[in-house]
């Protein structure tokens, strides 16, 4: 018995207890739904084995050596491939990636730039005050929801944030004050206390309690009698206490905040709220932690962050790093690419009907451990080792702190993770003089 | 209160919780019977005696047997009611912290989180059974299941 990292969302659980023979998984304790089903995918009916090409209308089995030189013939011929994805591979897959994405002269991306790393690339400008899990566990006494349904999105974040008993947070549940403000009554205001506080906004208003916020931090008696955006003067008194009041805050962002719309002007008075509240309050301060969805969400922001500078949305041209207006989404819309690579994730039950219908007018290379809706309409499809369960690899949790994923257990067949397919592509490319 | 009003209300001191008050409160905790007030068996509250007998006879019915009823269609097995269930938290000192408790699971824990299900394991360590006073009208993991998937029941 022993405890491993679970990789089945962001929040990568270091506690789950699994009983294995080393073949297969008998037993998982301690998990989340999310993290059995995880587990489960190992000999799920969905699960692909063997690599697969397209032959007319159906999808035949082929052997990995002719795979690959399909792949790479693909690549050779295309001249502006696209590759996205890459929030469920480790940060290794991820860095071998963005090498690929350099030496093809690709545009690379993440699932990142559509949810949290929007965040993380305005955070350049105002700055973001972040805090680890474990110090909001020991520390925080004010927890706020603001856009996110952590009782479905990330079911163990409630249980782990505002009702475990820390260091200095004995009691628990009775000292950490919950706010949600949300639009709709989600499964996470079941939670809610007597001494907490939900707040129902209006749909997209979010921006006008916002300023109403930063005003009041600045001047104490400019609430509005009529209160804002849904919420009366006696609830938006009591947030301002709490935010203002509150010895350790902490606030996780969900996608609620992120409407395409506005949400570069949204999160720019977010954070600088933020910023505001850091820098008049004296007991303590206010945290943030965006909850993206994807396991390794946070590690793509990382490693392009790290090595290139930048986020997301990785241009390169001559094998150079190369400014571009356009994000991924622009991208597909105006049809700026000949070939998609696509990495962990399925695009075309995610994207709206338009974009997904030009992402499929171009050949498209998929790279996952499970059938999607994506690798039944691919050119070619490489199955995948899971990682944290097949292979290790490092990925980061949604507070931006590194967690060893472990192997557990053996892949069917021997199948490659995703970084050994990657980097085998990049070697034949290399050999190829491409 | 609705049991005050039956009683004799003169505060005789002849029962254990002394006044009338108290032994309306013992009445409704089951500390005490009815036959444990000496005027109310006197014939001048025989009408009293009956309809105390009725409200508490049929409450009585009702509490056999404590169940919790977890239902495995709803749960999501977030694993709150393993973290703030108060007997876990003295007997699984990882659950102090949100972790999920050791395997196999200890003598006294009451839920654990297996195959991604909330599971019931050993009802008679429950503060409902097992505390006294307050602490024995515990009710955390009900209230603060999100899914609502825990009910307390008497059958």
């Amino acid at each position: 018995m022993k405890r491993v990292p679970c990789s089945g969302c962001s929040l990568l659980c270091d506690d789950i207890i699994v009983r294995s023979d080393g073949i297969f998984i008998d037993e998982v304790v301690g998990a989340c739904i999310k993290g059995k089903e995880h587990f489960d995918q190992v000999t799920a009916k969905n699960r692909q084995t063997s690599p697969m090409h397209r032959e007319g209308n159906n999808m035949k089995k082929i052997e990995w050596d002719q795979c690959y030189n399909e792949v790479t013939e693909l690549i050779k011929k295309s001249k502006k491939p696209l590759l996205y994805g890459f929030s469920t591979v480790s940060c290794e897959a991820q860095l071998e990636g963005i090498q690929l994405a350099e030496k093809i002269n690709g545009h690379i991306d993440s699932n990142s730039s559509i949810c949290q790393g929007k965040v993380i690339e305005r955070s350049k400008l105002e700055g973001l005050t972040l805090t680890t899990i474990g110090e909001v566990i020991n520390k925080a006494d004010l927890i706020i929801l603001w856009g996110a349904n952590p009782a479905e999105s990330i079911p163990r974040l409630l249980n782990k944030t505002v009702f475990s008993r820390g260091k200095f947070r004995m009691t628990g549940r009775e000292i950490k004050t919950l706010i949600i403000v949300d639009p709709v009554q989600t499964a996470s205001f079941g939670v809610i206390g007597v001494r907490d506080l939900s707040l129902m906004i209006d749909p997209g208003k979010d921006i006008d309690l916002i300023r109403v916020l930063k005003d009041e931090c600045c001047t104490a008696d400019s609430i509005p009698s009529e209160g804002v955006a849904g919420i009366d003067t006696d609830d938006l008194k009591r947030l301002l206490l709490h935010l203002t009041g509150a010895e350790y805050g902490v606030i996780f962002m969900g996608q609620g905040l992120l409407r395409p719309k506005n949400d570069y002007e949204t999160l720019k008075e977010f954070l600088e709220l933020i910023e505001m509240i850091n820098s008049k309050q004296k007991k303590g301060r206010i945290a943030l932690i965006t909850m993206g969805g994807h396991y390794n969400m946070t590690g793509f922001d990382h490693v392009a962050l790290a090595n290139y500078g930048q986020t997301g949305n990785l241009n390169f041209r001559n094998n150079q790093l190369e400014v571009t207006e356009k994000n991924t989404i622009q991208k597909i819309s105006s049809e700026d690419f000949d070939l998609s690579i696509i990495v962990g994730t399925d695009p075309i039950s995610h994207l709206p009907a338009n974009l997904s219908s030009k992402l499929m007018k171009h050949p498209i290379i998929v790279i996952d451990n499970k059938k999607s809706a994506t690798g039944e309409i691919a050119d070619l499809f490489l199955p995948s080792a899971i990682t944290g369960i097949e292979c290790e690899g490092l990925a980061y949790r949604l507070d931006h702190v590194p967690i060893e994923l472990q192997k557990i257990i053996n892949p069917p067949n021997n199948i490659p993770s995703d970084e050994e397919i990657l980097r085998e592509l990049l070697k034949r490319l290399k050999d190829g003089g491409s | 209160m609705d049991l005050y009003k039956f009683l004799p209300k003169t505060n005789c001191k002849k029962c254990t919780p002394k006044t009338c008050m108290a032994f309306a409160l013992a009445l409704l905790q089951g500390k005490v019977k009815i036959e444990d007030c000496p005027p109310l068996l006197e014939p001048k509250y025989k009408k009293e005696y009956e309809t105390l007998k009725e409200l508490i006879g049929s409450e009585e019915g009702q509490e056999k047997e404590l169940k919790i009823n977890v239902d495995t269609e709803l749960c999501d097995g977030c694993g709150i009611c393993v973290t703030v269930c108060p007997v876990n938290a003295r007997y699984c000192p990882p659950t102090l912290s949100g972790k999920a408790p050791d395997y196999p699971p200890d003598s006294h824990q009451l839920f654990q989180v297996k195959q991604g299900k909330c599971e019931l394991l050993n009802i008679k360590f429950c503060r409902r059974i097992e505390a006294e006073g307050r602490e024995r009208e515990c009710r955390v993991c009900e209230t603060y299941c999100p899914r609502e998937a825990i009910k307390i029941e008497y059958v």
